[in-house]
């Protein structure tokens, strides 16, 4: 079957899954599936098997024939898509079930198809207008998911909010891609590194395609959006959708010419966003808002292997930029598979619990322990830990930036700060997800729902385990995805072909099956002594007191409150606090929130003042006709004038 | 000619301030109508020489219809609603006088600073035009009540009708007709509209019409 087959019966199973999605989840759930499969089949071919392809139709959408391609920048983007969106409906089955949400359900449904169909094309796609187009659709399928639940008010607010800055963003694009248009003659995307004049558009283009990806400081409608939407659409936006921002930038620096600040500028964006993204996460009490600001560092960390990539590109082609690009698109992959993983994670928490407040939580994995043992594994993989799949990634990114650093050059400026913020984000990272899988899964249980939690079904648990073995595959032999991102790096560059993974990675792999190898026998070794002594189980928080409360657990905000305390001059933390005094001390009350400081103290200002200027402009519109006749003979007076004046020079 | 043809103009010039200075709404439906009748007779003036049939019927219909139409549709309006005769300023009456004074001033002044072709320079024609045109605006700013405001608007029109007299060969005489056919089915719907205020709202005050904004 050819490439071209399979991706237009994929297009035709998701399509027959939107007309099916009403009535019958059943059918529509193999559909989709099928349809992702048929996409991971083609994106496959292209990644291993080495094909690519291109197609181009006499059929007019908008004035302009139909161009698609699929090539390795846009067949690894694919493939996540396929896996997160299989997955993502099959975790939905159960998750957003008809019986629980009969009014909505459908509706996620078929919103879920289209989401995937526009996410494929909007990386198939190869023609500027129609980019336009399906990136708007995308936009839309997103928000129409992610106010699937909108009687709550703030799904409808976090709604409203990601439709704007998205439509900021889509603003960035239409300029870039107009303006691409206008002055290359023609709509068609393609290589045009050769037309040094359209460097400038570079910055149009990170602005447009950074809004989505969401890297510090666009980041602002990211964290309420993943917060509110359900969990399997939290999913897909954190592990794919915002990847189609970091799609865009890969792909248009590949294809346009940069300008020479352009690494400087995306490595120092994506160290900002790794360190500030995950001290925002660190912060918080929700645990699906630290997800989403986890997702901000991620991205991050994705946008300093671009950067160092770019760099590489101004800088002579460095083989150091080859090892960042290929961290970095591998990063894509991972981040991809661990954050569904933990949404998913915390999906079946927040369907157990109906609470996504931590501090309400706790105690979790002994009714939990399915959840809690892949949440726990996924924890792992994103705080960068060996033997999983984010620290193979995060090494490639070390390796090309420690290169940097040794090579002595100028580019060493930006690397080494780089370096040191990278490992300080991976370091809080590991504290937030100690936190974030302390304070949930173990202890005892804070409130009664958290008591009596349930495990998630089968269908829910199904997805998770894909993706953590995902994760450990990964982790365990990278050597084996080593051909399909360098295919990627291969065609976002053509003269970057590496076809032999570095030595290092090859060790690397077989380190890190000692190290799981030594894990799996320390288990064991603990599993066999315990079964053999037998165990003797007693209440958490047991050390010396009299009768232990659940109460006197360490909250998520003690937990973060020293780190938090370092960030205060970006966090901006909202405190109210009443401490008990004297011998008899009234109640005493602790309150902490954390604001979304770019939101709340940069943009919501500057709201405010445009929302001041237009309600004064708004006072000339009163009804009284007299006066509007005054404003036109005003206006009359005015250009005659000018014409006036114009005339006399 | 140009002595006989400046006097008319100057004459509905000097109505212009009478419609200022008019303190009651027959007066001044009245100066509207008359300085409706005296534009009627501008073309054939200006023509004197070479008339044809085409400029008797513009001169015909604009007596007709400026003159003799619109303002008996006004006084209609005026029956069928109830009016009270006064005129309310918003604008006091000496102040719009001396408003129209000063517009009538830069008029001529400002028409002397335009380049004019040179068979126009010793008229009126332009003076009058724009002295008309601000009149009207001071009509439709400073008074209160619509059908006021309707004569405002009916004098501003004749502004420009002075202008146009300006291009009366290369005119169609379609595009004449059109113009007045415009004006009179405008005064038309106003007058419909003034009673429909007048049944809303219990008075033809524009200033209550900003009950309506939002």
């Amino acid at each position: 079957m050819t490439l071209g087959l399979l991706l237009l019966i994929a297009f035709l199973a998701l399509s027959a899954s939107i007309v099916v999605g009403f009535r019958r989840p059943r059918i529509w759930l193999a559909l989709t599936v099928a349809g992702a499969m048929l996409g991971m089949t083609a994106a496959l071919r292209v990644l291993l098997g080495g094909e690519s392809g291109e197609w181009q139709s006499g059929f007019l959408l908008g004035g302009e024939t139909l161009h698609l391609r699929l090539d390795g920048v846009s067949a690894l983007f694919l493939m996540l898509v396929a896996v997160i969106g299989g997955t993502g409906a099959v975790y939905s089955h159960e998750y957003w079930a008809d019986q629980h949400n009969p009014s909505t359900a459908p509706r996620g449904r078929v919103c879920w198809s289209a989401l995937l169909i526009c996410m494929g094309l909007v990386l198939l796609v190869s023609n500027g207008l129609h980019f336009l187009i399906v990136w708007e659709l995308f936009a839309l399928c997103g928000y129409f998911l992610i106010t699937l639940d909108r009687e709550r008010n703030g799904v409808r607010a976090a709604g409203w909010l990601y439709l704007v800055a998205s439509h900021a963003g889509t603003l960035g694009l239409f300029a870039f891609f107009a303006l691409l248009a206008s002055r290359t003659g023609s709509w068609n995307l393609g290589p045009m590194r050769a037309h040094a004049e359209l460097a400038p558009l570079f910055w149009l283009a990170l602005f447009g395609f950074g809004v989505k990806a969401g890297f510090f400081p666009l980041h602002i409608w990211l964290p309420s959006a993943h917060a509110n939407a359900p969990s399997h659409v939290s999913a897909i936006m954190s592990g794919v959708a915002i990847k189609l921002g970091v799609y865009g930038i890969v792909r248009f620096s590949g294809w346009l010419p940069i300008p020479p600040a352009a690494g400087w500028v995306v490595t120092g964006l994506g160290a900002t966003s790794a360190l500030l993204g995950i001290a925002f996460a660190f912060a918080q009490n929700d645990f699906k808002r630290l997800l989403a600001y986890c997702s901000v560092e991620n991205i991050g960390i994705i946008m300093i292997g671009v950067g160092v990539a770019l760099l590489a590109m101004t800088h002579g082609n460095a083989p150091w930029g080859r090892l960042a690009l290929a961290g970095a698109l591998l990063h894509v992959w991972n981040h991809g598979a661990f954050k569904a993983l933990l949404f998913f994670g915390a999906g079946s928490v927040l369907h157990a619990t109906g609470t996504r407040e931590m501090s309400r939580l706790g105690g979790l994995a002994r009714v939990m322990p399915w959840t809690a043992g892949l949440f726990a594994l996924g924890t792992l993989a994103v705080a960068g830990l060996p033997p999983l799949n984010g620290f193979v990634s995060e090494w490639l990114l070390y390796l090309g930036l420690f290169a940097v650093v040794t090579g002595k050059g100028v580019t060493a400026w930006i690397a080494m700060p780089a370096a040191i913020m990278l490992a300080m984000a991976g370091a809080i990272a590991l504290a937030s997800f100690a936190k974030a899988g302390a304070v949930i899964f173990l202890g005892a249980a804070r409130t009664q729902p958290a008591a009596q939690a349930h495990e998630c079904g089968y269908w829910m648990r199904g997805p998770m385990l894909v993706l953590a073995s995902i994760c450990v595959v990964i982790g365990l032999a990278p050597v084996l995805c080593w051909p399909a991102v360098a295919g990627a790096v291969a065609s976002w560059h053509p003269t970057w072909a590496i076809g032999e993974p570095p030595v290092s990675l090859v060790t690397l792999g077989s380190a890190q099956i000692a190290l799981a190898i030594m894990i799996l026998a320390a288990a064991a070794w603990l599993w066999w002594t315990a079964y053999h002594n037998g165990l003797q189980r007693g209440p958490t928080w047991d050390c010396g007191y009299a009768t232990p409360r659940a109460r006197m657990q360490y909250t998520s905000a003690s937990f973060a409150g020293i780190v938090s305390g370092w960030f205060r001059w970006v966090l901006q933390p909202e405190r109210k606090a009443r401490r008990p005094r004297g011998d008899f001390p009234a109640e005493a009350i602790r309150l902490e929130h954390m604001p979304e400081t770019v939101l709340e103290h940069i943009i919501a200002p500057v709201g405010g003042l445009i929302m001041q200027a237009s309600s004064t402009v708004l006072r000339l519109q009163h009804g009284r006709l007299q006066f509007y006749i005054l404003y036109v003979l005003a206006g009359l007076i005015g250009i005659g004038l000018f014409v006036f004046w114009g005339c006399i020079p | 000619m140009s002595g006989i043809l400046n006097l008319v103009i100057g004459l509905a010039m000097g109505l212009n301030l009478i419609a200022l200075g008019s303190s009651r709404l027959p007066t001044l439906i009245r100066a509207v109508s008359v300085q409706g009748v005296l534009l009627g007779v501008m073309p054939v003036l200006m023509e004197s020489e070479r008339l044809d049939w085409r400029v008797l019927l513009v001169a015909l219909a604009t007596i007709a219809g400026k003159g003799l139409l619109i303002p008996s549709l006004l006084r209609r309006a005026m029956r069928a609603a109830n009016i009270e005769r006064e005129v309310e300023p918003f604008i006091g009456f000496v102040p719009s006088l001396l408003l129209g004074a000063v517009g009538t001033i830069a008029a001529v002044a400002l028409a002397r600073a335009l380049p004019l072709l040179p068979e126009h320079v010793g008229m009126l024609l332009v003076p009058g035009s724009l002295a008309s045109l601000l009149t009207g605006f001071i009509l439709l700013i400073g008074r209160v009540k619509a059908i006021s405001q309707v004569c405002g608007y009916l004098i501003l029109e004749n502004g420009i009708f002075l202008f146009g007299l300006l291009l009366i060969h290369s005119t169609p005489l379609l595009v004449e007709s059109g113009i007045l056919l415009d004006v009179t089915v405008g005064v038309f719907i106003i007058g419909i509209i003034v009673d429909r205020i007048q049944r809303a709202f219990d008075s033809l005050d524009t200033r209550k019409l900003t009950a309506l904004h939002e």
